[in-house]
């Protein structure tokens, strides 16, 4: 190679066709393309199907005489919204203009904390949802009757020598903790794993890009 | 965005954009969508520009940025960077420069790991080396070292296919 790269650069864009510029149309109708209003987007419409979603609930447990289930999960799910809005306001405040270093670190950061306070969240809502469901269940009436207390009533009579704890089987009350312990276990894993097999790849290139700038830093 | 603000803010420092979303891309779909991203993402940011750098390197700041997160779906409909891992031969005959090469030198730039790129085209854009650490938020000591470094691996990948 004889021409040095500075040379190929300057005089490879002296030609006319080099710095064509594209024809762009409607620029301000399109639908962005970038990572963070791609997230934006997701956060958004995944916050409005929650709400809906705790409100259809809230009014079809009422019908179906379960109300308590729906409360539960209305307020829980209340609770998850609110504090998704403020990390969706994270990253609306992350500013494009930083240095690529910040900016990186900046949404790695967020990404980073969404996942953690998700997986929290996670570990929480499914224990929480299937506790409200067996509250629901217990509490709803049968012929005068909590269902619950027939149920034990049933158990009993079939069953005389069964241990009760605050008047609840033993034995029931051993299969709902296994039961919420795994799904307290696994719930966050669940998101976790969920949001690998998406972003996986994306998370990964952060790492990668700011291991770089790290490492032109130090 | 009002064609005002395009042709005030935008055209004028086309150029830069240009170069940029061309060392980022491999195809001319790919790069359009660069450009147009890179414009909207500058039309909406113009509210966050203080004055306390050159417009041109907050335009160049931000065309980098958004270089370097930009998502497109490929293919295989699994979201990528679209930058990360482009190979030479993806390269589309249509998209190439007419100047060979200038070609050639921007295949090379492509096999670079996408930090390398980026510090390449501000040098190449005649930039200080603290303009290369400001842009890119590093220490300006250690610029000048990673650019003989990515010259050296340029003239490399370049070796006996310029004359």
């Amino acid at each position: 190679m004889e021409k040095s790269i500075e040379k190929i650069w300057s005089e490879g864009f002296l030609a006319n066709d080099a710095l064509i510029v594209p024809k762009i149309n409607n620029l301000y109708e399109q639908k962005s393309i970038h990572i963070i209003d791609k997230f934006t987007r997701m956060f958004k419409i995944n916050l409005i199907s929650i709400v809906i979603f705790s409100f259809v609930l809230l009014v079809i447990t009422y019908i179906v005489d379960a109300f308590i289930t729906g409360l539960i999960v209305f307020i829980t799910l209340s609770i998850l919204v609110i504090i998704n809005k403020k990390l969706l306001n994270g990253l609306k405040a992350i500013d494009n203009s930083m240095s690529s270093y910040h900016y990186l670190k900046s949404f790695n950061q967020w990404m980073k904390t969404q996942i953690e306070t998700n997986k929290k969240i996670a570990s929480f809502l499914y224990p929480i949802v299937f506790i409200a469901i067996l509250l629901g269940a217990w509490f709803k009436d049968a012929n005068g009757e909590l269902l619950g207390e027939r149920l034990v009533k049933e158990v009993l009579y079939g069953f005389p020598d069964t241990y009760l704890v605050f008047g609840i089987p033993l034995i029931g009350i051993s299969v709902a903790l296994f039961i919420i312990a795994i799904l307290a276990i696994f719930g966050g894993k669940i998101y976790e794993f969920d949001l690998k097999i998406v972003y996986g790849r994306v998370l990964n290139k952060l790492d990668t890009l700011l291991s770089d700038l790290e490492y032109l830093n130090n | 965005m009002s064609n005002d603000f395009y042709k005030i803010h935008i055209l004028p420092f086309s150029g830069i954009i240009i170069k940029l979303c061309r060392a980022y891309t491999n195809s001319q779909e790919d790069f359009e969508d660069y450009y147009q991203e890179v414009c909207l993402q500058i039309w909406r940011s113009k509210p966050n520009f203080r004055e306390e750098s050159e417009w041109s390197t907050w335009v160049y700041r931000i065309s980098l940025n958004v270089c370097l997160t930009l998502l497109k779906k490929r293919k295989n409909n699994k979201q990528h960077f679209v930058s990360d891992s482009i190979a030479s031969e993806e390269t589309e005959d249509s998209y190439a420069f007419s100047d060979e090469s200038l070609n050639l030198l921007y295949i090379a730039i492509r096999q670079l790991p996408e930090i390398d790129r980026a510090v390449i085209m501000l040098y190449l854009e005649e930039k200080s080396y603290q303009d290369i650490a400001n842009v890119i938020g590093t220490n300006p000591n250690n610029i000048g070292v990673r650019v003989s470094r990515i010259k050296t691996k340029l003239k490399t990948l370049l070796d006996g296919k310029i004359n």
